[in-house]
């Protein structure tokens, strides 16, 4: 089973917020009773909760809708049974980070596509097309009244989630509806932007025809942030590995049982097998077809090109045609592809922190490039790796998971300084430039850092890359001299820095003493394993009185356990050896809990910040004020949902980022082995 | 060896013999004591210096001496042999009582080792009062010295005071009288820090390259503009290095990244630790332990300093940036009642809000 489908108690209680504050009561009910009672079939649900059938039944459809429930009515008809899909429902909380990064990577139209489709859950093509382009009011198709807006009623509106932006680009959206092709949002680097643009901006996010939306919609397939509806997705996990293992018997052992290791290690084989095929096909893009392009269709000839790069069989529509996507095909947000987009993140916003600002910059441009093939952060039905590490190694490197450094100067941004951060003497050198390295250190003449040759920003870039494959977590790995130098991510790795680095965090985080000693004591542990209190003392060089402290400390909070062993038969604390250790594992699992335990706690806190204003709200949000709060609210007014709204962005802006904890400590590796 | 019958074979002219003894037991004793300190006197040695006149008055003398605790009877090899003691300490030890002169003979065979209390007591069958109040005694006459171990730091070792504790107990020249010299290794890892930072750093002044980037980057923005469509949009958000107005350290070109023995060997030649013979396992047990610091970080055998860009701030996680993170009655909080978010004072105080009174 996933890392993430496990079920706690305290994150079934923050899946219960997420869904009421997303999908209203109804939903959360339903959601409440299967979350207390596990796997449930319609009848039973029905004894369980104090709703009538008629309400479970409609509850039931938005959890499907939103695949935020399992269901086996297709393997067992007449009597299927509901339980909680805990990675999707628990993904809720990501919904606005989805918007940004679909945003930040495709830009705006293909981030308003995301948005509908996230609101509407699963959707067939006509449907969405039809709330785009309504076949009855075609004149309004355009406005922001209009079809375009046409989404603005659907459930999910006013929610604290799904309405974009969690307040990470400094503007929040508060509690306006949605505007489905004009959501105003403040970009981080738009200082020079004027008005006049951003009325350009607006008009350029409006998608303008069927066909322009059918090719927005198959890049983001191709890309695999949008993935097909496939009924084996509604199994759950349970369900999946009984049709998998029958499967799998069927195959490779001539429809028998397993006896005898041989036969069950072969069919464990044959079900993980049979899982990545059934999960691998819900990432092939059915190939659209096509039709001549008619006068109507604005430019689509670069998105074809950029499509016969990535697509299937390098397959991609002629110059002088346009994608025509199945009506029938249905299709949902994937949130694996999510999960990687939040991998790259949190990975260069460390890097940022750790090593640099250029650097940063540099790997983002690396883990990008990678992003596009790479559907998951890692295969939790891989098979098990093989017992000898020789083979291991050997295995080649998927070509798709390299990065040269030529590639990266030629996609970096432009405008970043690629000198920075670099010793001068070296930046000579590294240009060929004629300037040389006065007495200061200063470069004379100046180098423009802005127009150099590829060559020369590559060894730049080269140089920047070397720096954070130096770093101790080991962000890149060398790995042959294929365009210049060719770099590998060894993300498994990675991983593991990255929980360390966050338990680290949070240690530090404690009092002075944890903040000096405990960090240190950790990584000491971590090094060497089980340590006796004189071991422990010789590798951080520090009086054992002091020691003892920290350990006592860190006992107290969880991170560390400690272990006497007697050393003569009569058991006293004096004859024995004290052992301290740290469980990576356990410490990790620890700090998850904490984290959904403080996630649930802010947004709780919220809810009961919202209901203090809440009579205020109403009002905000009535047809006539929105839109005119300066005209109808007082003073007094305007300043209380002011301060309501940067609550609300604080306390959002805070889960969204004890989210990343979570994403660190859960998504990015499965379990680890104890030591 | 000598004894009483043979002595008392010695018949006449008593008086003027033991005189003729003393003296010899003299110049015996300051024959021996030119050699250099702790040097083993062997029978033929002793004989070679030629002051007894024969072997049984060798045999004499040498006890004589012994008796007079100037000279330690011992074995090399199954061979006897003796060692000098001063006379000063001869003094020391005569006037001993027999108890505290067994205990100094166990700690005496202990030499730098040492030997423990408990040991001691096992080995003499003596109370444990009368132990310590013996080698307390022995401590008073600068005879012996106790050093707590380190190996087991609840162990009092004991042993000869002239004698330099032996590692095992009193640990290597990062520790003395048992424990850390916090001082010492202050010092010296600020050294090495410092010795890193002049081999491998350059330090760049805020316009180290002094081009006007103004009109280059408006350029290319413009250009980026233009080229943007919904399929291309940049691969990257335009983003803007801070300028920076300090000098900044930034590692040089092509570094040298020292080695545990490449330091080890500068920090000899400062002539900063004396009296202390530093190995170069000691020396890395310094830089692993900075490493663990978070102030190095370890590449192969080599060491660089941990460079942090001093231009962000080191963010915690979103976790305890928040109030619950850093909460103290976090295990206590629930969904409702006296301490719950609703009624919570840290989420009042960092939203700037009011909360429920109950
Ligand atoms: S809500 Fe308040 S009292 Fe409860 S854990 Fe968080 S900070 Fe502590």
């Amino acid at each position: 089973m996933s890392y993430a489908q496990r079920e706690t108690p305290i994150l079934a209680e923050l899946c219960e917020l997420l869904v009421e504050d997303i999908y209203g009561e109804l939903a959360a009910r339903v959601f409440s009773v299967l979350a207390r009672h596990g796997r449930q079939t319609l009848s039973a649900l029905n004894k369980a909760s104090y709703l009538n059938s008629r309400q479970i039944k409609h509850g039931l459809v938005v959890l499907i809708q939103q695949h935020l429930i399992f269901h086996s009515a297709s393997i067992e008809p007449h009597a299927a049974s509901y339980e909680i899909d805990w990675q999707q429902a628990y993904g809720l909380v990501r919904y606005g980070r989805t918007l940004k990064s679909v945003e930040e990577r495709f830009g705006d139209k293909a981030a308003n596509v995301m948005s509908n489709l996230i609101t509407l859950g699963h959707t067939r093509i006509q449907d969405l097309r039809e709330a785009y382009f309504p076949p009855h009011t075609e004149e309004s198709a355009s406005g922001e009244e209009g079809a375009n807006g046409a989404l603005g009623d659907a459930k999910a509106n006013g929610s604290l989630f799904v309405n974009g932006d969690t307040g990470m680009n400094g503007h929040a959206n508060g509690t306006a509806p949605p505007k489905l092709n004009g959501v105003k949002r403040a970009r981080p680097s738009d200082e020079e932007e004027v008005d006049g643009e951003y009325e350009d901006r607006v008009e350029d996010k409006t998608i303008k025809s069927v066909a322009e939306l059918d090719s927005i919609i198959y890049h983001l397939m191709l890309q695999g942030w949008i993935v097909k509806v496939e009924w084996t997705q509604y199994l759950g996990p349970g369900d999946l590995h009984d049709i998998t293992r029958q499967e799998a018997i069927e195959s490779v052992n001539e429809g028998k049982l397993p006896h005898g290791t041989k036969e069950k290690e072969a069919v464990a084989y044959g079900i993980l097998r049979r899982k990545r095929e059934i999960r691998d096909e819900w990432l092939n893009v059915p190939q659209p077809t096509t039709r001549k392009r008619t006068s109507a269709d604005s430019d689509l000839s670069r998105s074809n090109k950029r499509q016969r790069l990535a697509g299937p069989n390098n397959w991609a529509p002629r110059d002088d045609e346009v994608i025509v996507l199945d009506e029938n095909l249905t299709i949902r947000a994937n949130p694996e592809k999510m999960t990687v987009a939040l991998r790259t993140d949190i990975l260069v916003r460390l890097v940022r922190q750790l090593v640099g600002h250029v650097p940063a910059t540099v790997y983002e441009t690396m883990l990008r490039q990678i992003e596009a093939n790479t559907p998951r952060c890692y295969d939790e039905w891989a098979d098990p790796p093989p017992a000898d590490t020789a083979a291991m190694a050997n295995e080649s490197v998927d070509a798709r998971f390299l990065v040269t450094s030529r590639e990266v100067a030629k996609n970096i941004d432009p405008s970043i300084d690629l000198l920075e951060g670099l010793d001068p003497h070296g930046i000579v050198l590294m240009t060929y430039s004629t300037s040389h390295v006065d007495k200061k250190g200063n470069i004379v003449p100046p180098i423009d850092p802005f127009n150099l040759s590829v060559d020369a920003r590559a060894r730049l870039i080269d140089k920047h890359i070397t720096a954070i494959a130096n770093h101790p977590f080991r962000f890149a790995t060398w790995h042959s001299r294929a365009g210049f130098s060719q770099w590998r991510i060894d993300f498994p790795e990675i991983a593991l820095s990255l929980i360390q680095h966050e338990i680290e965090t949070t240690i530090a985080a404690g009092n002075e003493r944890d903040k000096k000693y405990g960090v240190k004591l950790i990584r000491a542990l971590k090094k060497k394993g089980k340590l006796d209190e004189r071991q422990m003392g010789n590798v951080m060089m520090m009086p054992a009185a002091e020691i003892r402290s920290v350990v006592n400390g860190l006992t107290v909070r969880g991170f560390v356990q400690t272990q006497e062993i007697p050393k003569v038969e009569r058991r006293e604390a004096k004859h024995s050896f004290h052992l301290i250790w740290y469980d990576r594992q356990r410490a990790r699992e620890k700090l998850l809990q904490d984290t959904y335990k403080g996630m649930v706690r802010a947004l709780q806190r919220l809810k009961y910040e919202k209901e203090t204003v809440a009579g205020l709200l109403a009002k905000a949000e009535r047809t006539d004020v929105a839109g005119n709060e300066e005209r109808w609210l007082s003073k007094g007014e305007l300043e209380a949902l002011k301060k309501w709204r940067g609550v609300q962005e604080k306390v959002l802006l805070q889960v969204s980022r004890m989210d990343e904890v979570v994403a660190v400590l859960r998504d990015f590796c499965g379990p680890l082995v104890s030591v | 060896m000598a004894t009483d019958s043979q002595r008392a074979a010695a018949p006449a002219g008593e008086a003027l013999d033991s005189v003729l003894q003393q003296n010899k037991i003299d110049v015996l004793y300051d024959q021996c004591a030119k050699a250099p300190q702790g040097t083993l006197f062997f029978q033929r040695d002793l004989s070679n210096m030629a002051v007894a006149e024969n072997l049984n008055e060798l045999i004499v003398l040498v006890q004589e001496l012994v008796d007079m605790q100037l000279m330690k009877p011992m074995t090399f090899d199954g061979e006897p042999c003796w060692k000098l003691r001063t006379r000063q300490d001869a003094e020391k030890l005569r006037k001993l009582t027999s108890e505290e002169r067994l205990l100094y003979h166990h700690i005496d065979q202990a030499q730098a080792e040492g030997i423990w209390t408990k040991a001691l007591r096992l080995r003499t069958n003596m109370t444990p009062q009368a132990v310590n109040k013996c080698l307390k005694s022995l401590e008073n006459k600068d005879l012996v010295q106790s050093v707590m171990s380190v190996k087991f730091p609840a162990r009092k070792m004991y042993l000869l005071k002239h004698l330099r504790p032996s590692e095992d107990i009193a640990g290597g020249p990062w520790q003395s009288e048992g424990d850390f010299d916090m001082a010492l290794i202050d010092t010296v890892s600020r050294i090495v820090e410092q010795l890193i930072q002049k081999e491998t750093c350059v330090t760049v002044q805020p316009g180290y390259n002094n081009y006007d980037r103004s009109e280059a980057i408006a350029q290319k923005k413009a250009q980026r503009r233009a080229a943007q469509d919904i399929e291309d949009a940049p691969a990257v958000k335009p983003y803007h290095p801070p300028r920076h107005n300090k000098p900044r350290l930034v590692l040089s070109h092509d570094p040298k990244l020292p080695t545990a023995a490449s330091l080890l060997e500068q920090i000899i030649s400062l002539g900063i630790i004396r009296d202390k013979v530093i190995r170069e396992s000691d020396m890395e047990q310094l830089l692993d332990m900075m490493v663990l610091e978070g102030r190095l970080e370890k590449i192969g055998a080599t060491y660089r300093l941990a460079l942090r860009p001093s231009d962000v701030e080191e963010g915690m996680n979103g976790f305890v940036d928040a109030p619950c993170g850093t909460c103290p009655v976090f295990d206590l909080c629930g969904d409702s009642g006296e301490i719950s978010a609703r009624t919570c004072v840290y989420f009042a105080e960092w939203l700037g809000t009011e909360s429920e009174v109950v």
